[in-house]
């Protein structure tokens, strides 16, 4: 199909959708109109029974944490492929040029800059932390945490530059943290098993109401969430700095014909 | 708790924890290792699954598993239900049993294949089965759309991994079209829940009975049914398969063809009799869309795969057919059409995957996945070619094994009308193009080639690093059970949609036609066509020119719309869904 074609079906499917639509809009709850019972009642159980201040917390890690389990294994997916990918047509070695471009000069950064980065990666690293410790009683939690901690390699290697940011944190380290963690959220859902119990089920005493410690497996669920995330963007952000690199003659997939793919 | 329900979650759990293990500690970890923890896994997965199914059944109820304890009723919920259960009714669990078995026969047929890649194939492929695992047990519609994703995320990157120009194509398609179908599932999830206030299916289905026809219901089936027909590649929803499924690396296209695609119908079949199926008058509005749907890709797969030279995109587009078929079945909603569902789904399985093992040998040690180029080529390795023709005999309608048993009943099912004639028509075609393939590469028999002579194809080879005897075992091992498993599985699998459907039990089954002669004349026919397409001569006279173009003529416009584009096929993906809201919304 030519652009044109392809437009108008897609213009025609549109208009066809559109009575569909205009009757599921009017069939429709009114905007803002109350009708879920599931809030109402996660709000007057958790904090009761958990000691929790964030509700949203609690639904994700503790009543619904199996959804939660998955999504967390989804971004391991995720990395692994695109690391498996992109690690496909140029190897693993780490170059210490990964980020310069060829022929431009290498401008030393200045010690006011290291200094400041240094700085800032251990304020955000503890940020990060404060986060995730309290995420069962403020908003934010795993996810959130590890986002934060990333950022903070991040900010190491805008002070110290690619080749001494893979010399603090060398490649496998993110792939262990990334699987640690993961392995740590599955391993505490799967303990309670051993117990007799149901997988997830809070067996950890869960501490006074707003207290740091509150929520029992929540917490460890939020730090194993942490972990796993800060090494999966970790190891995203290694990927995408050696992306630069031309690949190397002896690559795994192309170079030595093993997968040769033309299309004829 | 009992020790099935204890060990429900386990299914997923064990191959999550596994991978994430795996991955953990894959710098150091030797290959072999990896190899032979991804099989203990998928297998432990499988004696698992099939002894929960076995326990379902004797108990005539499905194992729960509420997780987090938080079952209905639990910490003052009232008749609230908050949290999540597995569900492991005996066809559920069947089917996770039978995935489990075709990731162990995969994990064999890998071995050592993907040696240089820090066990990243084997942390995607547990993730995979987790996913599916995950996808089959579940009774909550969230948590199904997350191992849906799951499911998907790990596929995208094993389909890329060949990382050639027609990879990264495929696997773009595929993520693209999938993605989108993730977005109409999760817009469904929304509708549904704004309705009915519950996520849980079961409890969904009470409360749908009580609501009757309601245009969020309707848009609610309507999207799930796009979105998880997209999964299961039907027309026009089907364009991302044969791309992906010709592209990624054989052990991979052994799950993608012999189970992720029926599995996506599985979930939507799963929806329509748990959910919608309670509500008469939405399902009145649907079946005759889905059985003409059905019937349709029946036929465009089968054509399809008549038309083309490389074995892979043959026997994708062979899955595709086999998926309508299998669509006509669930349409049906009949104990008869989804036992012959279940049956079909596992026969069909095992056949396709055996195949799909046959093209990687031919792929690793003839070097090229192309039937004309591959002429004569496999007569060393005729072991394969066994099991190629009978793979393509079962497709025809070989009278043994759950295939046959399955196609009998869906055939009892739809009755006698033009879907007969169209399931009758795809089984013929697609068992003659498989034939076809087999003759010609491992009988040595081949005329002027026809319309396949001008189909796409590929220069490529995989990886012939193990020997001939490991990549066999699991293909033969395959066609063997698809062939001597018995027939009295229909009535296990009838009971077990009893337990499933919560109904005390379902009509009587009859028992497949003692002589079958039916299925006889399909063999038949497909051994003629295929040996009259091996005799044919180059076209001289003026008249056999004619001829050889009309019979091009259609092969080229199913080509045109199979273009490749990813743009097409989104246009085609919202043709597919204005159709179905039209057909099904407006009535």
């Amino acid at each position: 199909m030519n652009a044109k074609a392809r437009l108008s079906l897609l213009f025609i499917a549109f208009a066809l959708l559109l009575p569909g639509i205009w009757s599921l809009a009017h069939a429709l709850p009114p905007f803002g109109f109350p009708t879920e019972l599931y809030g109402q009642a996660v709000n007057d159980i958790v904090p009761g029974l958990r000691h929790v201040a964030n509700m949203i917390t609690a639904v994700n890690f503790d009543v619904r944490g199996i959804d939660t389990v998955g999504e967390e294994m989804m971004l391991v997916g995720a990395v692994t492929g695109t690391v498996m990918l992109l690690r496909g047509s140029r190897g693993e070695d780490a170059s210490d040029r990964a980020d310069q471009k060829r022929g431009r000069p290498v401008i030393p950064r200045s010690d006011a800059l290291v200094l400041m980065s240094r700085l800032s990666a251990s304020i955000v690293m503890m940020f990060g932390i404060y986060i995730v410790a309290q995420g069962t009683e403020t908003p934010g939690g795993g996810f959130q945490a590890g986002v934060l901690c990333a950022t903070s390699f991040i900010l190491i290697y805008l002070g110290d530059g690619y080749a001494g940011w893979r010399r603090l944190i060398p490649s496998p380290v993110m792939a262990f943290l990334e699987g640690t963690g993961g392995f740590v959220f599955v391993a505490a859902a799967a303990f309670p098993l051993f117990l007799g119990k149901a997988a997830l089920e809070n067996i950890i005493p869960t501490s006074d109401f707003r207290s740091m410690i509150s929520g029992g497996m929540m917490i460890l669920g939020n730090f194993a969430v942490t972990v796993a995330v800060a090494g999966s963007f970790g190891a995203l952000m290694v990927e995408f700095m050696e992306e630069t690199r031309e690949p190397s003659e002896d690559d795994p997939a192309e170079g030595d014909g093993d997968e040769v793919d033309e299309t004829q | 708790m009992t020790l099935p329900e204890l060990l429900l979650p386990v299914t997923v759990l064990l191959p999550l924890g596994m991978a994430a293990l795996i991955l953990a500690v894959s710098h150091i970890l030797p290959p072999r290792i990896a190899d032979i923890a991804a099989l203990a896994v998928s297998l432990a997965v499988m004696l698992l699954s099939g002894w929960l199914a076995s326990v379902a059944m004797s108990q005539s109820a499905p194992v729960m598993h509420w997780f987090g304890g938080w079952s209905p009723g639990a910490h003052g919920s009232g008749n609230l239900i908050l949290g999540i259960a597995f569900r492991a009714d005996p066809v559920s669990a069947g089917v996770s049993a039978f995935v489990g078995l075709l990731f162990s026969a995969a994990f064999v047929f890998a071995w050592s294949y993907f040696d240089h890649i820090h066990s990243h194939f084997q942390v995607l492929m547990l993730l995979f089965l987790a996913g599916m695992q995950g996808f089959c047990l579940t009774g909550d519609l969230f948590n199904l759309f997350v191992w849906f994703e799951l499911m998907s995320i790990s596929a995208f990157a094993l389909t890329a991994y060949p990382l050639g120009q027609s990879a990264l194509d495929g696997a773009f398609n595929f993520v693209v079209t999938n993605a989108i179908a993730g977005f109409m599932m999760l817009g469904a999830v929304g509708l549904v829940y704004a309705r009915l206030g519950t996520l849980d299916m079961v409890y969904m289905g009470q409360l749908a009975a009580e609501r009757g026809a309601d245009p969020v219901l309707i848009a609610a089936l309507v999207l799930l049914a796009a979105a998880l027909l997209t999964k299961a590649a039907i027309v026009p929803f089907h364009l991302w398969l044969a791309d992906a499924h010709a592209v990624a690396p054989s052990p991979v296209s052994v799950v993608f063809s012999g189970a992720m695609v029926s599995v996506g119908l599985f979930g939507f079949m799963k929806l329509l009799l748990l959910v919608f199926s309670k509500d008469a008058a939405i399902i009145t509005l649907a079946k005759p869309a889905l059985m003409a749907m059905g019937g349709v890709t029946a036929i465009v797969g089968a054509l399809m795969a008549w038309g083309q030279r490389h074995l892979k995109r043959l026997l994708a587009f062979s899955t595709i057919s086999h998926l309508g078929i299998m669509l006509t079945g669930v349409a049906s909603l009949s104990s008869e059409g989804l036992t012959g569902f279940a049956l079909y789904l596992l026969g069909h399985g095992l056949v396709k995957g055996a195949l799909f093992m046959v093209a990687g040998i031919m792929l690793a040690l003839g070097a090229s996945g192309d039937e004309i180029m591959l002429y004569r080529q496999g007569r060393r390795w005729w072991p394969a070619g066994v099991v190629m023709g009978l793979g393509g005999l079962m497709l025809a309608g070989l009278p043994f094994g759950p295939l046959h048993g399955g196609e009998e009943m869906i055939h009892h099912a739809i009755g006698h009308g033009p879907l007969f004639w169209a399931v009758s028509f795809a089984t013929v075609l697609t068992g003659a193009a498989v034939l076809r393939a087999t003759l010609r590469i491992f009988a040595g028999l081949s005329g002027a080639p026809g319309v396949e002579a001008s189909a796409p194809t590929e220069l490529e080879r995989e990886r012939a690093d193990r020997p001939f005897a490991l990549m066999l075992a699991p293909a033969a091992l395959l066609i063997a059970l698809a062939i001597i498993l018995p027939a009295s599985l229909a009535e296990a699998s009838g009971q077990g949609f009893a337990v499933m459907s919560g109904l005390g039990s379902l009509a009587e089954l009859a028992p497949p036609a003692a002589v079958p002669w039916t299925a006889l004349s399909t063999v038949g026919l497909a051994i003629l066509i295929a040996g009259l397409s091996l005799l044919r001569r180059r076209p001289t006279a003026r008249i056999a020119r004619t001829m050889a173009r009309a019979e091009r003529a259609p092969f080229t416009a199913l080509e045109y719309v199979h273009s490749g584009l990813v743009g097409d096929y989104v246009v085609w993906t919202a043709v597919g869904l204005a159709g179905l809201s039209m057909w099904i919304g407006w009535q």
